[in-house]
């Protein structure tokens, strides 16, 4: 039921961003029929799953925005703002509603009842109710005869004929003629047996498929047969009823020719007439029945095109999927050793389907990131109303696709940096058309790929960052002492620095000053980068660089003494060798390299490793970020590996400098290194030295 | 007719348990947490971690963390014999099931133990933590010590014996 209950709520957020989307896209056309009918499909299915789900007030409550909007989509009224209006409320009200169907909280029931007024007012201003329901009820009707002998053993598998035949009778006005077999003596009668069977005249709809679904589990042990007999409805004729014969168990069973031998004998006009009736009630369904079909082709094209699959099954799948790959892995370094033909060539094709499997699995834990961008659409649109400030918002690239995990944690920062955009960035437009600028300001999301990261930039045409000011405010907050020289980007990451705002005041939206630093560390869990640019009076751009996904990271694999380690490959600049001897004198700690020194941390002895077969050649790889510059030295370097990130567990969370752990392809372990960490702990030892 | 506490003992539980050694003492845990009982294979350890951990391996493509339980109940560093024995448990730690290895120096065999010939731990002999015993079972002469697993490898005391170490090897930099 728990279940259930989570994947009610996962359908209706997902409907409540479709909606949204749909109606901000009609805010700008309101005539687009095909949105529309996209707003009208998402509260149908809204309600539908409501009602299925129990909570009738979610369902009565959406039925009302329903009723709106199919008229909408029949032209009968217009889509007004007052209507969008009181969507979005409603869809406000519905995503808390959703959650607690009995509306527990007294405020949230008086709204909800204002707003069901609300809506029934707007209901009321057009008028036509009962045109739509006739219309929607009518379809065309037709006459079947249905013969159902039953199996004799149809008891045995428990099922009650009786019941069929009832389910029958639901589908549409219907005649039943029932028969005993014949012959039957209390000597040869056994109550386990069914001697029983049917003939059903039923007047229902075009399509044979629901009255053989209600024979679907006995169709194979019972004789039944389905036939159409007329174009219209047979049993509301007296002519033709009255032809019937009465209901005998010891009668002749009813068959097609005595049927189309009643309906001879019926006056032509009378069958004319009822024809024409079914026909003109087909005219006046066609536009139902059209719009049905779009909506099926629709509805099918979508569940083509994309399944529900919950995100721990696919975990599973990439878990299982990296295992293979390091299986796979093994099995082509042994085929390497033995100079087998046809195991080479086994293990290549292994190699081939394992990584494109490899590949697809990994895509398929990729989702597009216009979901993500689709919220903000709506904020934009909420706060710059609420500030008074004239913004569009622009989207591009939505269907540049990451992995789940960091499109989850991207919303807070980027939600941040948005709200700072639209609070401080975007003019008042009084300002704006005093400096000479469009009047509407306007904010630009945009993502791209680029290598083998993801950018994602936020971009305003605003006041923009007065690097003057920051360094003033950050020399009055001590954070820089006023002889220091700063370049124009190290000015603009003072903006990150814990506690710093430059907002003159605080507003309900942003200027306090907590933020910018959190967006930093968000951005860099997820092993992000953030830049600003900025130019006063022409506006700001803040660039994010995000990696794919998670879970695989590009590393060099180096070794100390036995041990593997793996390097993230973006956090090195450079690589190269030197003589062990070289460092061992070094006091500092600091390594030459061109000009530079550099501090020097030798992983042999931070992890203290024991002297042991010292080789006498050593790596030095450069790792840097973006202020500091640390060279670790190494035993060897191995080359470059794709790892599987794998979590050693909470045993070694003290170990912090280890962010995972992934298995290569003999089956033996390395270590992936974070560098940040490593880098980290090198400074903190300098200053405990100095 | 037989008594009430005749029915009960008749009705008793009788559970199982896996029993191991470590060097001449004899050890068991519960056979339900017992996920599956291997070879050592080639261990990689996690530089500047607490003794007893033992360091990681692979196991079917998942990363397994060890225990050398030995070091754990302050017995010397398990030497690697024939012997040695990986035991796969599953404990709950902070709320979560979690597998681990612990490194034993050999596996025994499972015993059915009626409930009543549990004992309750000594609490005069105070050579192990007592939290960390759930009871002793006679078997002939000797003593098997049934351990309470969530508690001998929650994390807390990892953490505690994490701090005490980091302190050790911060004054062996500060002598250095």
């Amino acid at each position: 039921m728990e279940n259930l209950h989570n994947i009610y709520l996962e359908e209706a957020e997902d409907l409540f961003s479709k909606i949204e989307e749909s109606l901000l896209l009609l805010e700008k056309a309101p005539d687009d029929s095909s949105l529309i009918a996209e707003v009208f499909r998402s509260m149908h299915t809204l309600k539908g799953s409501s009602s299925m789900y129990g909570s009738n007030k979610v369902a009565d409550f959406v039925h009302n925005l329903e009723t709106i909007y199919d008229r909408v989509r029949g032209r009968e009224i217009d889509l007004s703002q007052p209507i969008i209006d009181a969507t979005f409320r409603s869809l406000d009200h519905l995503k808390k509603i959703v959650q607690s169907p009995d509306i527990p909280d007294p405020i949230d029931a008086k709204y909800h009842e204002k707003l069901t007024a609300e809506i029934l007012g707007l209901l009321d201003e057009s008028e036509g109710t009962d045109k739509i329901i006739t219309r929607a009820k009518g379809t065309k009707k037709k006459t079947f005869l249905i013969s159902f002998t039953p199996d004799k053993d149809i008891f045995i598998n428990g099922t009650n004929p009786i019941l069929l035949v009832d389910e029958l009778a639901e589908l549409g006005a219907s005649q039943v003629f029932s028969y005993m077999e014949k012959g039957l003596s209390s000597k040869t009668f056994d109550p386990k047996k069914c001697y029983t069977s049917w003939d059903i005249l039923l007047v229902a709809d075009d399509d044979v498929n629901p009255i053989k679904d209600v024979f679907i589990f006995v169709e194979e042990t019972s004789k039944i047969a389905v036939d159409k007999v007329f174009d219209g409805n047979l049993l509301s004729l007296p002519e033709f009823t009255s032809q019937l014969p009465p209901v005998d168990l010891k009668g002749k069973r009813l068959t097609l020719k005595n049927i189309q031998n009643f309906i001879s004998k019926i006056p032509k006009e009378v069958l004319e007439r009822q024809e024409e009736e079914n026909q003109i009630m087909e005219v006046e369904v066609t536009e139902e029945v059209v719009t049905e079909e779009t909506q099926k082709t629709h509805g099918s094209e979508e569940s083509i095109t994309s399944i529900r699959v919950s995100s721990d099954k696919l975990d599973e799948l990439m878990n299982q999927v990296s295992e293979l790959v390091t299986t796979q892995a093994g099995l082509s370094m042994y085929s390497e050793n033995n100079f087998d033909p046809v195991l080479n060539a086994i293990a290549d094709n292994v190699e081939k389907l394992s990584r494109q499997l490899r590949d697809i699995a990994f895509e398929m834990t990729l989702i597009q990131i216009s979901n993500l961008f689709r919220r903000f659409n709506r904020v934009t649109r909420d706060i710059s109303n609420q500030l008074g400030k004239a913004v569009k918002f622009v989207t591009e690239g939505g269907d540049t696709e990451l992995d789940k995990k960091i499109i989850d944690s991207l919303a807070d920062p980027l939600m941040h940096l948005i709200r700072n955009s639209l609070d401080h960035g975007i003019e008042s437009r009084e300002e704006r058309v005093k400096k000479g600028k469009p009047e509407k300001g306007t904010i630009k999301l945009s993502s791209y790929y680029s290598g083998a990261k993801v950018y994602i930039q936020i971009e305003d045409d605003g006041r923009g960052i007065d690097a003057a000011k920051i360094r003033e405010k950050a020399i009055t907050n001590r954070l820089i002492s006023k002889d220091d020289k700063l370049s124009e980007k190290e000015i603009f990451d003072l903006i990150f620095v814990p506690g710093f705002s430059l907002a003159k005041s605080v507003t309900d939206i942003s200027g306090r000053g907590v933020g910018m630093d959190v967006v930093k560390k968000n951005i860099l869990d997820i092993r992000g980068d953030i830049s600003v640019e900025s130019k006063i009076g022409e506006g700001t751009k803040i660039t994010l660089g995000l990696p794919l996904t998670l879970s695989v990271i590009d590393g060099l694999l180096v070794k100390v003494q036995e041990t593997s380690f793996i390097v993230p490959l973006v956090d090195i600049k450079k690589c190269f060798e030197i003589k062990r001897d070289e460092l061992s004198n070094d006091f500092n700690e600091l390594i030459k390299l061109e000009d530079d020194k550099i501090p020097y941390l030798d992983l042999r002895k931070e992890f203290l490793i024991k002297n042991e077969d010292v080789p006498e050649k050593a790596s030095i790889i450069l790792l840097e970020n973006e202020n500091n510059r640390i060279a670790v030295c190494v035993d060897s370097i191995v080359g470059e590996y794709q790892a599987v990130l794998k979590p050693v567990g909470k045993y070694y969370r003290n170990q912090e400098f280890v962010s995972g752990a992934t298995i290569l392809g003999d089956g033996s372990i390395a270590l992936v290194l974070d560098a940040y960490k490593i880098i980290a702990r090198k400074i903190v030892k300098q200053k405990k030295s100095a | 007719m037989r008594s009430i506490e005749e029915e009960q003992e008749h009705t008793e539980v009788v559970e199982s348990y896996l029993s191991f050694k470590l060097d001449e003492e004899f050890f068991a845990v519960d056979v339900k947490k017992v996920i599956e009982i291997l070879e050592v294979p080639g261990i990689t350890s996690i530089p500047l971690s607490p003794d007893y951990m033992a360091g990681i391996i692979n196991l079917r493509g998942k990363v397994l963390p060890l225990i050398d339980t030995k070091v754990k109940f302050g017995l010397d560093p398990i030497e690697f014999t024939v012997d040695t024995c990986i035991v796969v448990i599953e404990i709950e730690v902070e709320g979560e099931t979690l597998q681990i290895g612990t490194l034993v120096d050999s596996v025994l065999e499972v015993l059915d133990v009626p409930n009543s010939n549990i004992q309750p731990s000594p609490s005069i002999e105070a050579k192990y933590r007592l939290d960390f015993i759930r009871g002793m079972i006679r078997r002939d002469d000797d003593f098997i010590m049934l351990l309470n697993l969530d508690e001998v490898f929650s994390i807390q005391d990892v953490m505690y014996m994490q701090e005490a170490n980091e302190n050790m090897s911060s004054t062996e930099l500060t002598e250095k």
